[in-house]
């Protein structure tokens, strides 16, 4: 047994977040005290073979810190239940990683992968006695390669990493930012995530060139490279991005870079009534402006959202409202953009449009969107996230309405209108679920399929849409797809029940 | 009514980098934005502006020909007109001399009611511009204004200063300036911004303002301070220790460093 001691020698000062230079409200002063393997659940044995690979500091078996490694942020009403039952271990080197999953799989020990834990469908709770792999110590940038405009990284990078290292660099920033900056790369790659700048820069699948990987048996492989073009046999970095953390561990990542441009602008145009602004989505996309983000956003909820961080949501006139976010070359192409979009969308019945282009503009919109989710999170019991074609977008809307109506709730929609990807949320007072949850939700799935679309555009089936397959796929593909797995982890080890394997 | 807004063109703060070693900002490495402080001194005039259409707002600027633009963004922002005061010999003023200049500009303006400008600038941060542009002109003033009300002829300006709110009067004409508290900036209407972008802003130089200026006591050469050098402290990080074996000794280690520290009392 030994004693963990952490204490910060500096302590935290607390001021009021609006007002950095004003008074003090506290200074904590937090020694945190662990005593270690005070309660052992799982088998010693297995412990100390974690131990003898990765080191006695990179190992936590007791409940206390294992429990801030079984949850994700996915809504408490549709959770799956936990497993407590787990120790963390927290390998370094690809080559740690491969001896845990050598020795999982000869004992058939079940490994739960885990990055930043910001996903949305359970995907990293683990709900059977479990080894959790965290790969937060695998958090090295290795190579930027200017001329090959490529990043090399490893998995356990996270987007704050990323963002930090490119603010730095003179031309070149990784494109994209699903939202939550403690993502790691390896889950923003199997999770194959998405995010505001998809309009432009497409998802993860988009920008991933090639991996490395630790299968579930404890083998190494290398895909891709640092090339454009690459036909040699089926793609497996493709199969693994958006694989959920079933096939097999991402360690190492090379990802796409893309020039800078310096003249960025947000605009935030008001509508009177859903239909109109919808409408002109796919209408501005055909012009050939392709931002990096269409958002269409609900004054109420935004006002709230604004509210909760004591800040004023800009816009006044109209009830919906689209927000742009543009980054050009040329100050005068931002302008010339700015324009082509305001006559469009007052074409289609704008009310106002304004422009935010200071840094600190920008941001505090940006923030209030991003904090649309967790302004109303204590009573939402699902976010949605399904995708139809946006040339369906007004039919969708349209449906959920007739749903809301259908099952008197109140269904806000916000969300990525660019790619067709609304965020659709079940709400209750106090976010536990209705009674008609159920069918209120399998109505919007069935809704969405109808028109061409899928139950998850960016979120992942996880643990929580894995009985909506059946709307979407025959017998037969699920088939094919739970004939993959078994290829890939004959003995089932890795990360089961999520995505498709629960079947 | 005609009001006159002091705008300043500030490095983007939240993007500017420091040399630690020559102690100088380094310019080069962030946009420019208008003081944010300027920006809320702009709302507080648009919005007096929105009550009566007889409010002419004017944007007044010391700077370089480049910030023209900051008086453009003025424009699109709901200023009137916008007037730079640029010339190479206002260069490297310290606050008395831009003070000064600024005066100079107001008195070459002429007629004007109410003077407002942010509480300070978030490049210089020393709060004086205002209060010394109402002194040089002889005329009332009121720092740190979180709320103005129009009281007939006065002004009426609330104040909080430390743990007191002060009501402050002033007759016309006269000089405030603004805190954040005291509103929320507007965004630009794109319409307007792109009107602003084809507006003419005038530039006065020192010939212009000969009459109201001593060339000994603007610039560099008539400024009593200068800046010698700026010290950005490093930023702290967090320090960890790993005890494996004696305890105890560890927990008097602890105290002792946060006796040291200062986090103990007593």
């Amino acid at each position: 047994m030994f004693f963990y001691f952490n204490f910060m020698v500096e302590p935290i000062i607390q001021r009021d977040k609006y007002n950095p230079k004003g008074k003090i409200s506290a200074i904590m002063v937090e020694p945190i005290i662990n005593i270690k393997f005070k309660e052992d659940q799982m088998n010693s044995k297995i412990i100390d073979k974690m131990i003898g690979i990765v080191g006695e500091d990179w190992v936590v078996s007791s409940a206390k810190e294992v429990e801030s490694y079984i949850k994700d942020e996915t809504e408490e009403a549709i959770a799956p239940e936990p497993c407590y039952d787990c120790i963390v271990v927290k390998p370094r080197t690809t080559e740690e990683v491969s001896k845990i999953m050598k020795y999982a799989n000869s004992e058939k020990i079940t490994v739960v992968v885990r990055g930043g834990g910001t996903g949305c469908a359970g995907a990293v709770v683990p709900v059977k006695p479990s080894i959790i792999l965290s790969t937060e110590r695998m958090n090295q940038i290795l190579e930027i390669d200017d001329n090959n405009m490529m990043v090399y990284c490893e998995a356990g990078v996270t987007l704050f990493d990323l963002e930090e290292e490119f603010k730095k660099h003179d031309s070149l920033f990784f494109p994209v930012h699903p939202g939550d900056e403690g993502a790691q790369v390896g889950g923003m790659i199997v999770q194959n995530a998405g995010g505001v700048r998809a309009v432009r820069h497409g998802v993860m699948r988009n920008h991933v060139k090639g991996l490395e990987i630790v299968l579930p048996t404890g083998e190494i492989i290398k895909t891709g490279g640092k090339l454009i073009k690459d036909n040699t046999g089926y793609d497996l970095t493709h199969l693994m991005i958006g694989s959920e953390g079933t096939l097999g561990i991402v360690t190492k990542a090379y990802l796409k870079l893309y020039p800078k441009s310096s003249n960025s602008g947000s605009l935030l145009i008001s509508f009177d009534d859903k239909k109109s602004a919808i409408e002109v989505v796919p209408k501005i996309l055909k012009k050939g402006i392709t931002p990096l983000a269409i958002e269409y956003l609900e004054r109420q909820f935004m006002e709230k959202s604004a509210d909760d961080l004591g800040l004023k949501w800009p816009a006044e006139k109209g009830k919906v409202d689209l927000y742009f976010i543009l980054d050009e070359k040329k100050q005068d192409d931002l302008y010339e953009v700015s324009e082509k979009i305001v006559e469009e969308c007052e074409k289609n019945g704008a009310v106002d449009s304004l422009i935010a282009e200071t840094y600190k503009e920008q941001r505090a919109i940006l923030e209030i969107r991003s904090h649309g989710y967790p302004s109303v999170q204590s009573q939402v019991v699902d976010i949605l996230d399904v995708c139809v074609p946006i040339g369906s977008i007004n039919d969708y809307m349209d449906g959920i309405e007739m749903l809301s109506k259908k099952y008197n709730a109140y269904i806000p929609s916000f969300g990525h209108v660019g790619d067709g990807n609304i965020h659709n949320f079940i709400i209750t007072e106090d976010g536990t679920k209705p009674e008609n949850y159920e069918d209120l939700s399998e109505e919007i799935f069935k809704l969405a399929v109808g028109l061409g679309g899928t139950i998850t555009a960016e979120h992942g089936v996880g643990k929580i849409r894995n009985s909506r397959l059946k709307l979407q796929y025959t017998d037969k593909h699920l088939d094919i797809l739970r004939q993959i797995k078994k290829v890939f982890d004959p003995e089932d080890i890795l990360n089961p029940e999520t995505g498709i394997t629960s079947l | 009514m005609n009001i006159i807004v002091l705008i300043k063109q500030v490095p983007d703060m939240e993007k500017v980098k420091f040399d630690r070693e020559k102690g100088v900002i380094d310019r080069k490495s962030a946009g420019t934005e208008i003081n944010p402080f300027d920006l809320n001194a702009l709302e507080a005039a648009i919005q007096l502006k929105d009550k009566d259409d007889n409010v002419h707002v004017t944007a007044l600027s010391m700077g370089p020909p480049s910030a023209e633009s900051a008086l453009k963004e003025a424009i699109a922002r709901g200023a009137d007109e916008g007037i730079l005061l640029s010339d190479r010999t206002f260069g490297g003023a310290d606050t008395w001399a831009t003070s000064l200049t600024l005066a100079a500009g107001i008195k070459n303006i002429g007629i004007y009611d109410l003077i407002i400008a942010g509480m300070q600038t978030v490049d210089g941060d020393t709060g004086q511009v205002g209060p010394e542009i109402a002194e040089l002109l002889d005329i009332p003033h009121i720092s740190y204004v979180s709320e103005i009300e129009e009281v007939g002829s006065k002004f009426r300006g609330k104040v909080d200063i430390w743990d007191g709110t002060y009501l402050k009067e002033m007759e016309l004409p006269g000089l405030i300036t603004v805190t954040k508290d005291i509103n929320d900036p507007r965004l630009p209407s794109f319409k307007d911004k792109m009107k602003s972008r084809k507006a003419e802003i005038p530039v006065w130089s020192y010939e212009t303002l000969e009459e109201y200026l001593n060339g000994e006591k603007i610039g560099i050469k008539g400024s009593p301070t200068v800046v010698k050098k700026i010290e950005v402290p490093k930023a702290t990080t967090r320090k960890g220790k790993l005890w494996r074996e004696n305890i105890d000794q560890a927990v008097d280690e602890m105290i002792e460093i946060f006796k040291e520290i200062k986090v103990l009392e007593g």
